[in-house]
């Protein structure tokens, strides 16, 4: 019992090890006074904030950020409405070819990314919207809606049609049920499919290395290349810009997650 | 997954398709209306694209043809020059091929055995080590990959200097980026790292719907551990396994910003370019657009064919 319960502390610390080390480390060096003076420590002797102020002054990191925040939030308006006025026509109503675009949502989400930015470089740049991030916006929404659809689609299926029928025997259009009925039933649904679409946004990189040559409209995530000096690289700063880029992407992620698998949990032990 | 419930009476409200679709060509039209945005945009951006793909790599497209628009129509002559190539068949398609059997391997079974220990945690303990698995879930690539870089630099990196305390390399000489198993050794450590948490909270949600009736029941017929493992949870479990292994294989595949984001892994070693890289380096950085294009085509085929497997897993599964 004893072999047993020391195997299980084992395992648990095993885990922790693995899975924290590394964003232990980025936090660490991030805040470390001598991190690019040969000091690679768990623990830094020296505790400062001057890569932080380093990465968002000097390295303009600032912008970066910003231009992210633009394209992100850009993302999840569009793709939230857009998925929701799709999902509630899969779900909701019965039409010839339904399946075949079901299945199409689902197949779509295996293109790798690789086949896709060939041709939409070279469509791009002839529309000229290259370096622009509305150009971004428009490639991320097409990213994030089939998983967007995929998930609403069964929080949508799961309202009762019962209660869409109310609101008509009250005299209600169907515009108007949408908003009153249909909306506000949904919205835990489109919160969560709305921080998986920030999150495509905020951690895509190909696309943005890719259409944003100038260094006005670069996103944290090829932004970050920058401290990659050619005589070495600023470890402090890419480490600070780095937690700078993980850190919303990590609270968003561990409160919708969460909620997620609470609900699945609890569902699985009443049944 | 849910699924859609199927209307059987004809209730009232423009909501309803009746029973025979044609009569009201409003309500016909309605569901296209509000498919027409997304459609458009996925349409316009990811299937009109992959058709697109498919005709370049039939052409001859280099920086010339990118500024003037002209077309040079060369046929099969991209994918000849491929398939003749033997960075495709003693690089790209091993490194991608092997590496991806092997992280979704190790994937699978360190997701599996972190699944068993939550199971046999409290309820303080399990919120705890899943809080952490989620952070490691969280972690952008980009951001994943230069901590994992950084751990294994040249000389001072922490993961070196520690492999040369236990005496397994020099830290003065070793230089895990230039070989390529070495390369591919980190590279699997932080797609695992990035890939495992996903698998580990799907089996654990399976494990908590086997009845635990059934396991002591094994229990008290004297089955240990790991009979018990694979006489009773894996048969049980068996769709689960499938759908988190072929999920695993889909994302592995295609790993592209691990690869090229560590040193040499954006074409400046060649032996570590995996399909997805040779890709874009062909086409970006050598403005070999055509062949850029016939390899991301042979990409498309590989993991369209995963796909299908996947398709018909799911739909086994549950009813669209």
């Amino acid at each position: 019992m004893i072999a047993r319960r020391f195997g299980l502390w084992l395992g648990v610390a095993g885990v922790l090890v693995f899975t924290l080390l590394p964003v232990w480390l980025m936090v660490s060096t991030a805040f470390n006074g001598r991190a690019n003076a040969g000091s690679r420590t768990i623990w830094p002797e020296e505790w400062t904030l001057d890569n932080f102020t380093f990465v968002i002054g000097e390295g303009g990191f600032g912008q970066y950020l910003v231009n992210s925040l633009t394209v992100a939030l850009g993302t999840v308006l569009a793709g939230a409405l857009l998925a929701l006025l799709a999902a509630v026509a899969v779900s909701r109503f019965r039409f010839r070819f339904r399946t075949s675009v079901l299945v199409m949502i689902l197949v779509i989400q295996m293109v790798p990314v690789e086949a896709l930015v060939i041709p939409l470089f070279i469509q791009a740049r002839s529309l000229g919207v290259l370096d622009s991030l509305f150009g971004l916006v428009i490639v991320y929404l097409a990213f994030s809606l089939p998983f967007a659809i995929w998930t609403l689609r069964g929080f949508v299926a799961a309202i009762p049609v019962e209660l869409e029928e109310a609101a008509y025997l009250d005299g209600a259009s169907w515009g108007r049920m949408f908003w009153s009925v249909l909306l506000p039933l949904v919205a835990p649904g489109l919160v969560a499919t709305s921080v998986f679409s920030f999150i495509t946004a905020w951690n895509e990189f190909i696309f943005a290395l890719t259409f944003m040559s100038d260094q006005d409209g670069f996103t944290v995530a090829v932004g970050l290349r920058r401290f990659f000096g050619q005589y070495g690289t600023d470890w402090g700063a890419v480490m600070a810009a780095s937690t700078l880029i993980t850190v919303p992407v990590m609270v968003f992620f561990v409160i919708a997650q969460r909620r997620l698998t609470d609900g699945l949990v609890a569902g699985s032990v009443k049944g | 997954m849910t699924t859609v419930r199927e209307r059987t009476r004809p209730g009232r409200g423009a909501v309803t398709t009746g029973p025979r679709p044609g009569r009201d060509p409003r309500k016909n039209i309605r569901p296209w209306l509000l498919l027409a945005p997304a459609l458009l945009v996925m349409g316009g951006l990811l299937l009109y694209p992959l058709l697109r793909v498919a005709v370049i790599s039939l052409q001859d497209f280099g920086l010339r043809e990118l500024v003037s628009g002209r077309t040079d129509w060369v046929g099969f002559d991209n994918y000849a020059e491929l398939l003749g190539d033997g960075q495709l068949w003693r690089t790209a398609l091993p490194n991608t091929v092997v590496f991806a059997v092997a992280t979704v391997a190790l994937t699978v079974v360190l997701g599996t055995l972190v699944a068993l220990l939550l199971v046999r945690l409290g309820p303080v303990a399990r919120g705890v080590v899943t809080t952490a698995i989620m952070v490691a879930w969280a972690i952008p690539a980009v951001t994943g990959t230069y901590v994992w870089v950084f751990l294994f630099t040249p000389g001072d990196g922490l993961a070196i200097q520690a492999l040369d305390a236990l005496g397994l390399v020099d830290a003065a000489t070793a230089n895990p980026f230039t070989d390529r198993l070495s390369f591919f050794a980190v590279a699997a450590l932080n797609v695992v790292h990035h890939g495992f948490p996903f698998v580990a909270l799907t089996v654990l949600a399976g494990l908590l719907t086997v009845p635990q009736e059934i396991t002591e029941a094994a229990t008290v017929d004297g089955a240990n551990a790991w009979r018990r493992f694979w006489s009773v949870t894996f048969p049980m479990l068996r769709p689960v396994f499938a759908v988190v292994t072929v999920l695993s294989t889909i994302w592995d595949f295609k790993v592209f910003t691990q690869i090229y984001l560590m040193p040499g892994g954006d074409g400046v070693t060649r032996s570590v370019l995996n399909l997805g890289t040779w890709s874009y380096v062909e086409s970006f950085a050598q403005n070999r657009y055509g062949l850029g294009a016939a390899i991301a085509v042979l990409l498309t085929a590989l993991l369209l064919v995963i796909t299908v497997g996947y398709l018909r897993l799911l739909f086994r599964e549950d009813e669209l």
